[in-house]
């Protein structure tokens, strides 16, 4: 790709726009004198309209970033879309800018395939982890037989269509910003961040695809993607997805017990915690972890304290009961196949070296990741473990069983977790087992995480 | 460096204080610091978690002393340019788990006890595929099994620290950097050293603004103001890693101060973080070479005090800027008459250096400029439309006298 020539009036300058000329009417607001350069700076965000206006001023202004130049898609093996798919596609190309909003399992990566068949220019997809990077990797490769570039997880190998993470495009994109036309944010709840926003702002991209099926933030910083790519373009509800597209699932709990001796160990945490806090109280009445966080630089007392409370969350986590119960499902659910998902990676170690089976975690390398994925799609693979990694988008294809041993009680989470076992195939049920310790606070999560919309008018069977 | 997680500070006020081990306030320290180095000098072939857990019991039973800080030491001991672990770079650990599930694949589930249907025990399945590997011995396959997992790596080799003061001091700069990678901009004020503190901002990615200090102030404050392109559009703390960078750098410069402003998560009102020269911190970084000012030096001792044909001289006495340029001539002329004329000394040079220096000049070309270059028995000198004196060892004044008169009565372009 050709550097853009510096010596125009509007540039390109590292995520920034830099005008030498008065900014047009209307659009000052976006621009701010730069001493330093000796010239107008806004957001590279902005470069349509800013374009549109120098032309308008000017007729025989003429600054072409991006270049225009199209890409030829080797081949195109797309399948045909639905009729819902069809209308997400067409409720985009209206405005080329938006967000579709289409829960998981909905195939909202056919969608984003078709926009680029249609729209064939310099493309960056930014996905949140690099099991999802590859994944679009493969998903262009096989549909649009184009060996796209990969940027992340230590490789720099950018072409006119590449792939990259949140993280690298928010380092990389104040270089690179002026190149690419589309951009394409998967699970695009992610980019609101005080920081990752500048993988969007610091791009001249006139073309801007969200996808998500969740655009709701807890921070409430959802409003933000309407600047940043665009407003909410396609809605696709997830009760109407239910049923019709996704299977129908249900979720069953079952509790495990503490053996005697993580018990013992785990009371005698509860104690210490407990004496401490109540010591504590005597003096503050409002004492909190709040204060005992403060307080463990410099008190080895408090320090002891917040060990106890570290080592209840590890016996949690890594309760021998969960091993036991977990063999009972693998025997139980012969020949179908199983997705354990753990809080740790720790855990899913264990659980990996217990059984021997793949755990698909952070270090592996892509080969490995590919080695996985396919063994589990064709059968060699009857189950696979990983923490959080898998959480979002990553696609496995019609598993019907999911275990969580342990989790974060979450709105998001829960959603995305469901959404992985609930591809629509035959009229088999998927189940979502979820392995809790009694008496203990990951109980508690359970019972939020229920409480989530995914999961109303769910069965849940008492066991 | 460390990582934001592990920034230890103290807030006083609005000023935000970077955890600081000092010989009053923690003595203990420097023996803590010398197990520590033995501790990884003596640890090759240990695991990253065996070494990290090892550090841990060094501090036990010390009072004064986070789990950040412990963290913290762990990351300081474990930095690239002074240590390396077997990263399993060839993917050996990865290449055994995939044959090993692989093999395992057809006996799934492994059970803790057999049954009528399932007939795969644990301990056989696994004790069948040592054997089948030609490893005698289950357990050893599964020390391997995560080889490369960041806490399973093992050291292979430990430069280390010179001594345990030198990781302490290195402790204190990297929490002063952990403060940096919150912050939005840093602001200095320098005198001497200004030209080397703005090149190394350069080398840190980051802009500069420069205010001199006025005109009637001799030996005044210019005051430089860092951070990058975006800050002028937004607060914005992505410029806090080049901020983080650019420390060391600035420690090893003299006669400078600063304010960075720091952004703290969740609280709206700004804090402050101070530092100079004379803080006490130390850079492992060598100062950059001092320039060989032989030259300069004779020439103002043969000008002296006094005018001379109206002229009256200053060293280093004038900046220069234009957008992310700024240069400081080595001497400026000031007529009596108001004319000023600047003059550089270019010592040893090679063409591509004068090429460069030229270019740089014609950013000032309505500034009357003069070059003094040195003789030299190799290079031919390029054509140059500047105003060029030629010396052999020494300025001469009758030379540059007749320069500043030629020069001053050119009409600037």
């Amino acid at each position: 790709m050709e550097a853009v020539p510096n010596n125009q009036a509007l540039r390109f300058d590292k995520g920034t726009l830099l005008l030498e000329s008065q900014p047009p009417p209307g659009l000052a607001s976006y621009f701010k004198w730069d001493q330093r350069a000796e010239a107008w700076r806004c957001d590279a965000l902005h470069y349509p309209e800013v374009e549109y206006a120098l032309k308008e001023t000017c007729p025989d202004y003429s600054v072409p970033i991006p270049h225009g130049i199209k890409v030829n898609w080797p081949c195109a093996n797309l399948p045909p879309l639905r009729v819902d798919q069809e209308s997400a596609l067409q409720a985009w190309m209206k405005t080329r800018r938006g967000v579709l909003v289409m829960p998981t399992g909905t195939g909202k990566t056919e969608v984003a395939l078709h926009i680029m068949h249609r729209l064939p220019v310099f493309t960056l997809v930014v996905s949140p982890v690099r099991d999802l990077m590859y994944q679009w990797h493969q998903r262009i490769q096989e549909r649009l037989g184009y060996n796209a570039g990969i940027i992340g997880d230590n490789t720099f190998n950018k072409q006119p269509v590449s792939v990259t993470t949140y993280d690298s495009a928010c380092i990389h994109m104040q270089n690179f910003g002026a190149e690419f036309e589309l951009l394409i944010f998967d699970e695009c709840h992610h980019l609101p961040g005080q920081v990752r926003s500048d993988a969007a702002r610091m791009s001249v991209a006139p073309y801007r695809l969200g996808l998500t099926a969740t655009p709701e933030r807890s921070d409430g910083r959802e409003a933000a993607l309407d600047s940043l790519i665009g407003p909410i373009v396609f809605r696709y509800p997830l009760s109407e997805a239910k049923g019709r597209i996704l299977a129908d699932y249900e979720v069953k709990r079952l509790p495990v017990y503490l053996t005697p001796d993580e018990q013992a160990k785990y009371d005698r945490c509860s104690g210490v915690i407990r004496h401490f806090m109540s010591e504590q109280r005597k003096t503050h009445p409002n004492y909190s972890f709040v204060e005992l966080r403060k307080e463990y630089a410099k008190s080895p007392e408090a320090r002891q304290v917040l060990q106890a409370f570290y080592t209840k969350e590890s016996i949690e986590d890594r309760a021998h009961e969960k091993m036991r119960v977990l063999e009972d499902l693998f025997r139980l659910h012969q020949g179908q196949r199983i997705l354990v998902f753990t809080k740790t990676n720790m855990m899913a170690r264990e659980v990996s070296a217990r059984f021997l089976i793949p755990s698909l975690l952070h270090h592996c390398r892509k080969r490995e990741r590919k080695d996985i994925l396919d063994g589990f799609r064709n059968n060699r693979y009857a189950a696979i473990v990983a923490n959080q990694v898998l959480d979002e988008g990553v696609d496995l294809p019609e598993a019907k069983v999911a275990v969580v041993l342990g989790g974060l009680a979450s709105v998001k989470q829960a959603k995305q977790r469901l959404g992985r076992i609930l591809r629509k195939r035959g009229e088999e049920t998927a189940v979502l087992y979820e392995v809790v310790c009694n008496d203990t606070k990951e109980v508690e999560r359970s019972r939020q995480r229920r409480r989530s919309d995914a999961y109303q008018g769910t069965r849940h069977l008492r066991h | 460096m460390l990582t934001k997680e592990l920034a230890i500070y103290d807030i006083e006020g609005s000023q935000i204080k970077p955890d600081r081990l000092t010989q009053k306030k923690h003595e203990r320290y420097v023996a803590y610091a010398e197990q520590m180095l033995r501790l990884y000098r003596d640890g090759i072939g240990k695991t990253r978690h065996e070494l990290h857990s090892a550090i841990r019991q060094v501090f036990i039973n010390e009072p004064d002393c986070s789990p950040q800080r412990i963290d913290a030491f762990c990351k300081l001991l474990d930095e690239d340019r002074i240590c390396k672990f077997d990263t399993d770079r060839h993917g050996n650990a990865a290449a055994l788990r995939c044959k090993i599930f692989g093999l395992a694949a057809g006996y799934h589930p492994l059970v803790q006890y057999k049954d009528r249907l399932f007939e795969h025990c644990e301990m056989e399945v696994k004790q069948t595929i040592a054997q089948k590997l030609g490893r005698p011995d289950w357990s050893e396959i599964e020390v391997e099994l995560f080889a490369d997992v960041f806490e399973f790596n093992r050291l292979k080799s430990f430069a280390g620290y010179d001594s345990a003061e030198a990781l302490l001091s290195r402790y204190n700069v990297a929490q002063v950097q952990a403060s940096l990678f919150n912050a939005k901009k840093i602001v200095l004020w320098a005198r001497s050293d200004f030209q080397r503190i703005v090149t190394h901002a350069k080398l840190a990615h980051l802009l500069h603004e420069i205010t001199p200090p006025p005109d009637n102030e001799t030996n005044g404050e210019y005051k430089i103001v860092l951070d990058g392109p975006a800050s002028v559009l937004r607060e914005t703390r992505r410029y806090g890693v080049n901020l983080a960078r650019f420390l060391p750098a600035l420690l090893s410069c003299r006669d400078w101060r600063m304010t960075a402003e720091v952004k703290i998560q969740r609280i709206p009102r700004p804090f402050w973080l101070q530092l100079s020269s004379d803080s006490g911190l130390r850079s492992e970084m060598t100062p950059l070479e001092e320039f060989d000012s032989k030259v300069e030096k004779g020439f103002a001792m043969k000008w002296g005090q006094d005018k001379r044909e109206g002229w009256s001289m200053k060293r280093a006495g004038g900046i220069l800027q234009r957008k992310q340029t700024a240069f400081v001539p080595d001497f400026v002329f000031q007529h009596d008459d108001g004319r000023k004329v600047f003059l550089e000394i270019v010592g040893f040079w090679t063409p591509e250096y004068l090429r460069a220096k030229i270019e740089k000049l014609k950013l000032f070309d309505d500034e009357h400029i003069i070059l003094a270059v040195a003789e030299s028995v190799g290079e031919k000198l390029p054509t140059m439309s500047q105003e060029v004196i030629l010396y052999k060892s020494a300025l001469k004044l009758k030379d540059v006298l007749a320069a500043l008169a030629r020069e001053s009565l050119r009409s600037a372009s």
